[in-house]
């Protein structure tokens, strides 16, 4: 019944990737092109108020922690309301800009999450140090959308973003072992643990 | 400023200093199973090894007697043997230290020739507190609200000409109640959890609460949690494109889901409970909540919001307010003849007070509607723009009650039925904070 956390990790690696492609590709060609096509402009927010709304089952499926469950519900709310704001303000229910504060704010939120739900150090465990890597990550993201409320149009700091996001994606892919799923990939690895 | 930001940088670089963490991946026997004869052992599985803490490992029958051995670690289980069981029902309580020194603890029940207890009942847990009422409260206003602005847009203004400006604010009042519903949800789990747990919070953010998620009232909260945030995507949909379509399927997700309450509480568990009852509980829950919401949605968002659909506003609500009291009031009586063995119990149990404070409050309720309808209403037609405006505030009054109505419902949920006379179950003794 319960997907394994290994899928799940895979599953919003994959999600944030193709967000983290879309502000990418926006970025190089520029908004005028990448609107060309008028849906692309609701294809990264509505993937990401998507994701957020996907991230309620990892909420109420993983209560193997108190903490945990309080990790993922802020994920899921922060998501969707930073997609939500951003959906609303390229389809002109919003118009403030200041609702892209909800960016940086989703970032922080995230970012200390993870690094407060991970409770073993950096080194116990290359999950436990990909969890800090993924926190820090995450709070250092914030800088990008803030500066990005003042200069809009700053191809670096766009593109910069997008990069950040594919680190944090590619994190989340390493985040898990191969293992548990499709066993070990060369002899030299011994005995599976678990 | 500067001493804050470095401690908050230092704090978050060094969180393991603070805590660590073992994960539960399962035990023998397992969660809530009933056995035939007792176990011998209890082994819990971990994701890592664990250091042992006196009595990591405690078997404990109704009264507290303990029945297991010392505990030892076996690669990354903890095993205990167990003196042999009676027939009954039994608690193990557990404690374990991670790798890098963080406490992780949990329970569950099994059961010997005999049901497991439910967790909430397991030995050494507490009954609910003010804060759960609280929270009940909460989680029954947000639900009210969803479903009465969600009904009210879709039943009482079906067809009339509705400024999309009111429409956004109904559906931000909708969404509002999810998000109310979505943390008082999470609230009410963790609640029921620390009661099962008995943990101090810092030590219970690392419980495991799988166990109560096995529970109906944690199915409960899964099913309801996954239903609200599919409820508030549809509503921000229905915010976003300015349409009304996608508010249909989040008023069924809502109006279906809010049984998960009816599922999770007494009418499911307790002597004299059937589908009937689970089924009596929805429709009451559902049509106090179209009612009592949508009386609020209406007093608080339309009558001053849209004053051109005042009248015909009114008289629809009204008519719909006299289907849903109907099934209040029915499928409340039918509840409260299987739940109170005897009249008496009306006055000498606490569940019977309880309702009697209720049924006082929903009586008051009734009066101040019937008022509504049958004095108020015909003479709707010759008012002028005060009289209105005054009837507006009476309509917030009687919303104020019906919120007064939702409190005591919550406590009613919390509170237990008084015993039917006839055979007593076998279960754990609950010890009452």
């Amino acid at each position: 019944m319960q997907p394994r956390a290994e899928m799940v990790h895979w599953f919003f690696g994959v999600g944030i990737l193709f967000v983290a492609l879309c502000l990418l590709c926006e970025a190089i060609v520029g908004t005028e092109v990448w609107r060309m096509r008028p849906w692309r402009a609701y294809l990264w927010p509505g993937l990401a108020f998507g994701l957020g709304v996907l991230l309620w089952p990892v909420m109420a499926f993983f209560t193997n922690s108190a903490i945990h469950m309080y990790a993922h519900g802020s994920w899921a709310e922060v998501l969707m309301l930073a997609g939500g704001s951003e959906l609303a303000l390229v389809r002109g229910r919003l118009t403030s800009p200041w609702w892209r504060l909800t960016w940086p704010l989703a970032f922080v939120v995230t970012g200390v999450a993870f690094i407060v739900h991970e409770q073993n150090s950096w080194l116990f465990a290359r999950s436990a140090f990909l969890h800090h890597t993924l926190g820090w990550t995450f709070l250092a993201m914030a800088v990008f959308p803030l500066l990005l409320l003042w200069r809009p149009s700053s191809t670096a700091l766009r593109a910069g973003l997008a990069l950040m996001i594919v680190a944090v994606s590619v994190q989340l892919f390493a985040d898990r072992d191969v293992a548990p799923v499709f066993g070990h990939l060369s002899s030299l690895a011994g005995e599976q643990h678990r | 400023m500067k001493a804050l930001l470095v401690t908050l940088v230092v704090a978050l670089a060094f969180p393991a200093v603070a805590s660590a963490h073992a994960t539960l991946r399962s035990t023998t026997p397992k969660f809530g199973t009933e056995l035939q004869r007792g176990p011998q052992t209890i082994r819990l599985r971990f994701d890592q090894s664990v250091t042992l803490l006196p009595g990591a490992v405690r078997v404990l029958d109704g009264v507290g007697r303990d029945f297991a051995g010392p505990a030892r670690v076996v690669g990354t289980d903890v095993v205990a043997k167990v003196r042999p069981l009676k027939l009954g029902a039994y608690t193990v309580r557990w404690r374990a230290v991670s790798a890098d020194s963080h406490v992780v603890s949990g329970v569950w029940t099994f059961g010997v020739r005999g049901p497991a207890p439910a967790i909430t009942a397991a030995y050494g847990a507490g009954g609910p507190t003010t804060l759960e009422h609280v929270v009940r409260w909460l989680w029954f206003l947000g639900l009210a609200l969803t479903i009465g602005a969600l009904g009210l847009r879709l039943i009482v203004l079906r067809g009339l000409a509705v400024p999309r400006a009111l429409d956004r604010k109904i559906a931000v009042a909708a969404g509002g109640g999810a998000f109310v519903a979505l943390q008082a949800g999470i609230g009410a789990f963790s609640l029921r959890s620390e009661d099962a747990l008995q943990l101090p919070f810092g030590k219970f953010l690392y419980g495991d609460l799988s166990p109560m998620a096995e529970t109906r009232f944690g199915r409960a909260f899964i099913a309801m949690t996954l239903a609200f945030a599919l409820v508030l995507a549809f509503v921000y949909l229905a915010w976003l494109l300015d349409r009304v379509e996608p508010l249909v399927p989040a008023f069924a997700i809502a109006l279906v889901f809010v049984g998960g309450l009816s599922v999770s509480g007494h009418d499911a568990v307790d002597p004299g409970s059937s589908w009937k009852t689970e089924l009596a509980d929805w429709v009451h829950i559902g049509a106090a909540s179209l009612w009592i919401g949508g009386l609020a949605t209406m007093a608080g968002l339309v009558w001053f919001g849209a004053p051109e659909l005042r009248r015909a506003m009114f008289t629809r609500f009204s008519q719909m307010a006299t289907v849903l009291i109907a099934l209040v009031l029915g499928a409340g009586t039918y509840l409260a003849i299987v739940r109170l063995p005897h009249l008496h119990d009306l006055w000498s149990a606490g569940y019977g007070r309880v309702l009697l404070v209720k049924l006082g409050l929903v009586n008051f309720a009734l009066l101040w509607g019937a008022f509504h309808k049958f004095v108020i209403g015909p003479a709707l037609e010759r008012a002028d723009e005060g009289f209105l405006s005054r009837i507006g505030r009476s309509l917030a009054g009687e919303s104020i009650v019906g919120v007064a109505v939702l409190l005591a419902a919550a406590v009613l949920v919390d509170s237990k039925p008084p015993p039917r006379p006839g055979p007593t179950q076998n279960t754990a003794i609950v010890v009452h904070r």
